[in-house]
């Protein structure tokens, strides 16, 4: 155990984690050359394009370390996003030390502070690292400053890399093995096993990456998972190379996989913790969480006859992905679909995206929106996650809605204009801290539903990309929310309903009705739009009745061409969504998730 | 006996004009080699047709058909009269444009057998007839209209063209005050379609003109509609108004659903459910010609689906939906799926009933197209 060491690597996104860990891969000859594929860790194909990790995966290198011993080096990737922090927390519970690196061109971002103090809060040995230190614009002196007073440490603890230019790696690898503890633990004791992630395999179902902190695993051995007291055999267990590889036990310290004939990863979730039936430990380790969904959406096939292969695919997605929740709903306007939850804006994106590329899904998906708590006027308190589902006003004693804790890492100059944009989004403004003389640290809370939106894109292009942002759930606060509808000749368009607060309804609905009215075509009646709060309506628009649309020659005997246009015009129809008489075609639900505040 | 229609595509202009699709070349140098070529078609369909069928309609198209010497005319129709059952009251029909034809040679091509005449006269406004960049005056226009008549033509179309870029609706008013003014029994009136891979698409495209808005287009057509049904023409399909008497038969052959065989590049058939469309290039349909008696670019025979969505938008357009024939045809069900539609569409005064026939309101031509797309 004196020679295993954990370790993540943690970082901004596009500071070089992945960069890093490939180095790592190949110094230690984990990887050949030829198998390097850049990247590594992320293996899915939109993780590799987007260049960020989703999930976390773990794999174990051999080190001949400068004092002659060979050491396991256990690397565990964690999830860049703060979707997925628990997912992060559950997989720095797993290491006794992280690799901070730091982009020597950037500087000090907002994901390097929240990593950093959840790392610094699980009891992490820091290793930092600046890397990129071979590009021009490179500062070492003032990010090293940057990291001095972030972490404390001294000036030589900080070590300097290039991962493209394969610089500072055995450094890096030394530091590893020297500075970061090796795991405590007792292989006789009783077992605790923590489950920091699951994937889902076609052929064996479910396979859990565990951290054995006490005792020994081996296959056939009987077990059972503490919160979901499920009871299983162990059927495979393994350290994670490239590929898996086989072990005849796993000890305590150890990092690796087991496979239980469990179907799909509901069942080994991450952060419980596996122990034996019999002889087990009486506590499970601390820490688990049933992650609960933040954002809302309706998904819905966008030809409606598509349904069925829609929940097969959700069905089939879920099998890989325990944090996507979603359950049937109907909308006059999109026919059958679902309501489905995700953990936050990337996660929904991802889902969509995959649900597009791996099942060949096309879906509209209604505006996101969060989870409302709906306090009645008889006592009744409710819980809200679509806005079709909103009692009516009179109804209503008062809502919250949940806010998050925000951290803006900026260049000092952009500071305004954070603020003003802020202002816009409902934020409170808590406090400013300088990590140096040109970069502060801000920090708001804001409701949560204003951030799923446009704020990011807003962020980036108020401040020239510079700023980089973080943030977490804080609670629920109450808050002067209405619903808006949509109206099409006085039939509300259910998909199009929002939860609004009432002093930006107004601007809200003014801009949707101008938007719809610019995408709806002009039909046989005119359709009047309106945006209203209850029975009030505070905007409306008119698409005037359609006038003249009938080609003007048809003869020259040329009747095909005149039929197929019919056809490829029916086929459109055919795209477009019915609400009483009035079409609407699939472009207006989607203008709708663009509008600009 | 079957009611059916012979076209003849006479490919040949003086010049092009930048608004037309039509297959046309400039050159008249195969002008010998076309005709032969014709000529071995109409032979090559003779045999293709039953004795099911009398043809009731000719119709010289193009092009300009008038380029022709009346010989050509003659010997042509000598051919089809030699290969096919045609009716002695046919109504046989020849395109001309103004300016391009005298008096006698009007009367020649009257002495042929052509009974009745399309003069392409598009505008009446000299400024108008150099945008399309058409080669002739309203002078010349007015002179082809009053010679044909002196020759004998008794049935007389004129061809309109409206919403023109930068057309008031004083200027149409005036056309159309013009054409009435004249011894015509037909009047086709266009509203000007902007065609993929005309000089005038590429215009708009470029931005080098603007094309008036829609609602300034529907205002033309009902200006249309209202002063030519006032003046005795009866509207009788989205473009075409006629005398009493005067409709066009052999472009109802194609609204009605009748067979009709074209020949010449680029001429399109329909016979026994089955379409098909001979090459456009008149090179490719010489050859075709030469070596196999045929010069089919592309055919395709009509599923049941495809028959009821031709008849049902040819109907529409033109002189009404028959319900009691359309449910003879296709059966009940089809035509009940839609019924709610169509009495939805008869209060809002799109669609009028009268009997067993649905046919469109003025209001209902000018969204003809929209209407075809919601039937199912």
């Amino acid at each position: 155990m004196n020679t295993i060491r954990n370790f993540c690597i943690i970082a901004h996104i596009d500071h070089g984690k992945s960069t890093i860990a490939d180095c790592l891969l190949g110094a230690t000859g984990t990887v050949s050359q030829r198998e390097a594929k850049s990247q590594l860790l992320d293996d899915m194909d939109l993780e590799r394009e987007r260049g960020i990790t989703i999930k976390s995966h773990a794999i174990q290198m051999n080190y001949k370390a400068k004092d002659g011993i060979t050491y396991t080096l256990n690397l565990i990737d964690t999830p860049g996003h703060v979707d997925f922090s628990y997912e992060v927390s559950r997989s720095l519970a797993a290491c006794e030390g992280a690799v901070l690196v730091v982009d020597a061109a950037q500087g000090v971002e907002a994901q390097t502070i929240s990593n950093l103090y959840l790392a610094i809060d699980a009891g992490l040995e820091i290793i930092p690292v600046l890397n990129k230190i071979d590009l021009p614009s490179a500062m070492v002196d003032v990010v090293k400053g940057q990291v001095l007073d972030l972490i404390g440490c001294k000036d030589e603890d900080i070590l300097l890399a290039s991962a493209k230019a394969n610089l500072g790696i055995n450094e890096l690898l030394e530091a590893i093995v020297n500075k970061i503890p090796p795991p405590k633990g007792d292989p006789q004791a009783p077992l605790q096993a923590l489950v920091f992630d699951s994937v889902f395999d076609a052929y064996r179902g479910a396979v859990a990456y565990i951290r054995i902190f006490n005792g020994t695993l081996k296959p056939n051995d009987k077990l059972r998972f503490f919160f979901n007291n499920k009871e299983i055999e162990a059927e495979e267990v393994g350290v994670l190379g490239l590929k898996k590889i086989k072990r005849n036990e796993l000890s305590a310290g150890n990092v690796g996989y087991l496979i239980c004939g469990v179907k799909d990863v509901h069942d080994t979730k991450v952060g419980d913790t596996i122990t034996h039936t019999h002889g087990g430990a009486e506590h499970p380790l601390p820490g688990y969480k049933d992650v609960k969904p933040m954002v809302y959406s309706g998904l819905y096939p966008t030809n409606s006859d598509e349904f069925e292969d829609l929940r097969d695919a959700l069905e089939k997605f879920r099998l890989n992905d325990s944090a996507l929740i979603y359950q049937p709903e109907t909308s006059l306007a999109l026919g059958f679909g679902f309501r489905c939850g995700f953990l936050g804006l990337l996660h929904m994106e991802i889902v969509q995206e995959r649900l597009f590329r791996e099942f060949n899904q096309s879906i509209i998906t209604t505006l996101p929106n969060v989870e409302y708590i709906v306090y009645k006027k008889n006592g009744e308190k409710i819980i809200v996650d679509n806005p079709a589902t909103m009692p009516v006003v009179g109804d209503i004693e008062y809502v919250e809605e949940p806010f998050v804790k925000a951290q803006i890492v900026t260049p000092s100059e952009y500071v305004g204009n954070i603020m003003k944009l802020a202002v816009d989004k409902r934020g409170i403004y808590k406090n400013t801290t300088y990590i140096d003389p040109t970069r502060a640290d801000i920090q708001y809370e804001f409701p949560l539903a204003e951030i799923i939106f446009d704020f990011y894109d807003k962020l980036k292009s108020t401040t020239r990309g510079y700023a980089s942002f973080d943030y977490e759930y804080i609670g629920y606060q109450e808050a002067d929310l209405v619903k808006l509808d949509i109206l099409l000749n006085s039939e509300p368009v259910d998909a199009l309903s929002m939860i609004v607060h009432r002093s930006k309804s107004y601007d809200w609905g003014r801009k949707v009705c101008s938007k719809l009215k610019d995408l709806i075509p002009r039909q046989l009646f005119e359709i009047n739009i309106q945006a209203a709060i209850g029975t009030k309506v505070i905007s409306k628009a008119v698409v005037k009745a359609l006038r003249k649309n009938v080609l003007a020659k048809c003869y020259g005997g040329d009747i095909s061409r005149k039929r197929k246009l019919l056809e490829k015009q029916k086929e459109g129809k055919k795209r477009m969504k019915q609400v009483g008489n009035v079409e609407i075609p699939q472009e207006a639900f989607l203008a709708v998730l663009q509008i600009d505040e | 006996m079957k009611e059916s229609a012979l076209y003849i595509h006479i490919p040949f202009c003086e010049h092009k004009c930048i608004y037309c699709d039509f297959y046309s070349i400039i050159t008249k140098d195969n002008i010998g080699a076309f005709l032969s070529a014709l000529k071995k078609e109409i032979a090559f369909y003779s045999s293709s047709c039953k004795d099911d069928l009398i043809f009731t309609t000719i119709f010289f198209g193009g092009g300009t058909p008038s380029l022709m010497e009346p010989q050509y005319i003659s010997e042509i129709l000598h051919a089809l009269r030699n290969n096919f059952n045609i009716s002695p009251n046919a109504e046989i029909s020849l395109e001309t444009n103004p300016g391009m034809v005298d008096s006698d040679k009007l009367k020649n091509f009257r002495a042929t057998g052509i009974n009745r005449i399309s003069v392409g006269i598009q505008s009446f406004d000299e400024a108008d007839l150099k945008f399309l960049t058409r080669i002739h005056d309203k002078e010349k226009a007015i002179n082809t209209i009053m010679q044909a008549k002196s020759a004998g033509f008794e049935n007389i179309n004129l061809d309109l063209i409206f919403n023109l870029p930068g057309q008031t609706k004083e200027k149409w008013l005036s056309n159309l005050e013009a054409a009435i003014k004249l011894p015509v029994t037909h009047i086709s009136a266009y509203s000007l379609i902007l065609e993929s891979g005309t000089i005038l698409n590429k215009m708009v495209l470029d931005g080098k003109v603007k094309i008036q808005d829609e609602d300034y287009d529907a205002d033309l057509y009902e200006q249309t509609i209202d002063f030519l049904t006032a003046d005795g023409f009866m509207q009788y399909e989205v473009s075409n108004f006629a005398k009493p008497g005067f409709e066009c038969k052999h472009n109802l052959a194609y609204w009605e659903y009748k067979n009709y065989i074209g020949f010449g590049p680029s001429a399109h058939s329909f016979l026994y459910g089955k379409r098909w469309k001979n090459f456009t290039s008149l090179k490719k349909y010489i050859s075709e010609i030469e070596t196999a008696g045929q010069a089919v670019a592309s055919s395709e025979i009509l599923t049941e689906e495809q028959k009821i969505e031709e008849y049902v938008m040819l109907a529409l357009r033109s002189s009404g939906l028959n319900v009691a024939e359309f449910i003879t045809l296709f059966g009940e069900s089809h035509f009940k799926r839609n019924q709610d539609y169509f009495n939805t569409l008869i209060k809002a005064n799109y669609i009028k009933k009268n009997g067993a026939l649905l046919s469109l309101t003025p209001k209902g031509y000018a969204v003809c197209d929209e209407i075809l797309g919601n039937i199912t």
